[in-house]
């Protein structure tokens, strides 16, 4: 307890990094790099705190009583999967660093939007956010974060395996050729960037309550680059890579407390000799060479090696 | 060479597949391919020939997609291509390989094979994540062994297809456009970088394919023995128009031809 008590907010802040690390592995899978993932953590975090505070929402609060909680991860899950697509769709047409830097724009937008509007509570933003389902210690955010990684960990190894993660990683390879070979790019493309959306902004609304206040810090240019190089730092050819990289790198501050002002030199020598002498990131360096495919057993149907390959295919 | 050959007009009574009309690209001012025409029928092998530059793989673009043109049309069947979004294009049926070959080059050969199958199959998201696409995944995992097998390679599956040699690597093109199940496929340069044998081993392979899968097959050859042995027809282009098409050994003679190739 005392070992929760003195580091839990640490763990819990270095899954909940972790997290939005992996927003950034989303649109990766699909070989698009978009730093949009602040914007959306920045929006799911002011649905839940609107709801959570605003007046307009007591009668919700009175009737939910601690349902309004997944409630506001929902609709903040909705409302980033609506934005993801009405952004998503002309963006992507952009590629690479021009993709980065429209997505770049469109975190800047919502921030300045958020600093100027009454709704958002301006530039001082909206504080006294009730802490969920009444946790009365931050490390019980561990919670909502331990959940939310296994099961967005297991949904992306078996996106992996899926005819879905074959068209991610046919657009990440040769975006033309996937075309040429059935795979539209702009569906999966957009679809890749919608799944990075709605977990940033999940993430976000869990993190509202976590925070107690929310403000337009929370979306920043400054998140979309520390986002970045969660990535750098772990890899991003797998999914451990982001996780990996977002929580080393957000404890890394801490656990080198004792250096004063000196950690952030180290901070940014990690990044150096990461990106310099482990360019796939640490868990790219780590990775095993991947098991050769095994043969399945044919069945009945089919006549064989040599037999026509279509003949046991119906549907 | 392959002496079970068909007979080379077996197709000539055949219903029209891919019938091109004024299929027209301009870059700038340079016309690519200007008012090119021309007629594939149902089970044909079509080679298309011409010197470098000529605009055979600006036509297989405007075929597939890859590239709008500026006018003219593309029917295949009784669709029109013309407007259609490359993984349309491929999902109707018309598949190619890449002169400069394009495969998933840091993902395995099985993996290439999978991909390619993404028109015939329909798992979506959710299916996947929650595990209700097994039997469609065994049949395409099944299948993309079977393709291996075709073009020999599935002792090979696992690796990297950008390890292969060239040879490898045309080959492994050829079972990916199989795996999209086509009706046409088109062949851009297939047997560049292989040796003789490799060469003459593909003119029999090309014909089994086409026998097997019921395939209308277009080919980009700079061969000339291989066009010729393998072709029914050909189509000869010259700065971006068509000069002459016809069987392959009148082609050989026509005069237009012959200066195309060797200058006036």
């Amino acid at each position: 307890m005392e070992f929760l008590q003195q580091y839990g907010f640490l763990i819990a802040t270095m899954l909940q990094q972790g997290l939005l690390g992996l927003s950034l592995y989303a649109p990766l899978m699909a070989g698009q790099l978009s730093l949009a993932s602040p914007g959306f953590y920045a929006l799911g975090g002011y649905i839940a705190a609107i709801m959570l505070t605003n007046p307009a929402f007591a009668s919700w609060r009175d009737t939910l009583g601690y349902g309004i909680y997944p409630l506001t991860w929902l609709l903040a899950a909705l409302a980033c999967a609506l934005l993801g697509v009405i952004v998503g769709v002309p963006a992507l047409r952009l590629r690479g660093i021009y993709l980065a830097l429209a997505t770049i724009a469109f975190v800047e937008i919502l921030r300045v939007l958020s600093l100027n509007l009454s709704i958002t509570g301006g530039a001082t933003g909206i504080f006294g956010i009730p802490q969920s389902f009444g946790f009365v210690d931050r490390w019980q955010y561990l919670w909502l974060f331990l959940p939310l990684l296994v099961v967005t960990l297991i949904f992306f190894r078996q996106l992996s395996k899926s005819r879905t993660g074959r068209a991610f990683r046919a657009i990440r390879e040769d975006e033309l050729a996937a075309g040429a070979m059935g795979v539209s790019p702009t569906r999966y493309k957009v679809l890749a960037f919608v799944i990075g959306a709605v977990l940033a902004g999940i993430v976000g609304s869990m993190s509202a309550p976590f925070l107690n206040v929310w403000n337009a810090k929370q979306g920043t240019f400054d998140a979309s680059i520390a986002y970045l190089a969660y990535v750098l730092i772990g890899g991003s050819r797998s999914m451990w890579g982001p996780l990996v990289g977002g929580a080393l790198l957000s404890a890394l501050p801490e656990v080198l407390r004792g250096l004063a002002d000196w950690r952030l030199v180290i901070n940014g020598l990690v990044l150096v000799v990461v990106s310099l002498y482990l360019p796939q990131g640490i868990v790219g360096s780590l990775s095993p060479k991947p098991r050769p495919p095994t043969r399945p057993t044919p069945p009945p149907l089919s006549e064989g090696p040599s037999g026509p390959p279509y003949t046991s295919e119906t549907t | 060479m392959s002496d079970s050959a068909p007979p080379k007009n077996a197709a000539q009574d055949a219903p029209v597949l891919l019938d091109a009309q004024h299929l027209t690209r301009r870059f700038g001012g340079l016309v690519a391919v200007g008012d090119v025409s021309f007629q594939v029928r149902r089970g044909e092998i079509f080679g298309l020939i011409g010197p470098n530059g000529a605009g055979k793989t600006t036509l297989f673009n405007l075929m597939t997609g890859l590239t709008p043109p500026s006018s003219g049309s593309l029917r295949f069947g009784d669709q029109t291509m013309t407007g259609l979004a490359p993984h349309q294009i491929a999902e109707s049926g018309i598949s190619r390989t890449f002169q400069n070959i394009r495969l998933f080059g840091p993902l395995s050969a099985l993996e290439n094979v999978k991909i390619a199958q993404h028109a015939r199959t329909r798992a979506g998201l959710w299916a996947g994540v929650f595990g209700r696409d097994r039997a469609e995944e065994r049949r395409v995992n099944l299948r993309a062994w079977e393709l291996l097998d075709l073009v020999g390679l599935s002792d090979r599956a696992g690796e990297q297809a950008a390890n292969f040699s060239y040879g490898d690597q045309r080959r492994l093109e050829i079972a990916r456009a199989l795996a999209t199940q086509p009706r046409a496929l088109l062949l851009d340069e297939p047997a560049a970088g292989m040796n003789t044998a490799e060469k003459s081993a593909l003119t029999s392979f090309i014909r089994e394919v086409r026998d097997r899968f019921d395939l209308t097959v277009m080919v980009i050859e700079h061969h000339v023995p291989l066009v010729m042995n393998l072709c029914d027809r050909v189509a000869v282009l010259n700065f971006g128009e068509l000069i002459a098409v016809g069987d392959p050994a009148s082609v050989q003679r026509d005069p237009k031809v012959i200066e195309a190739y060797l200058g006036s």
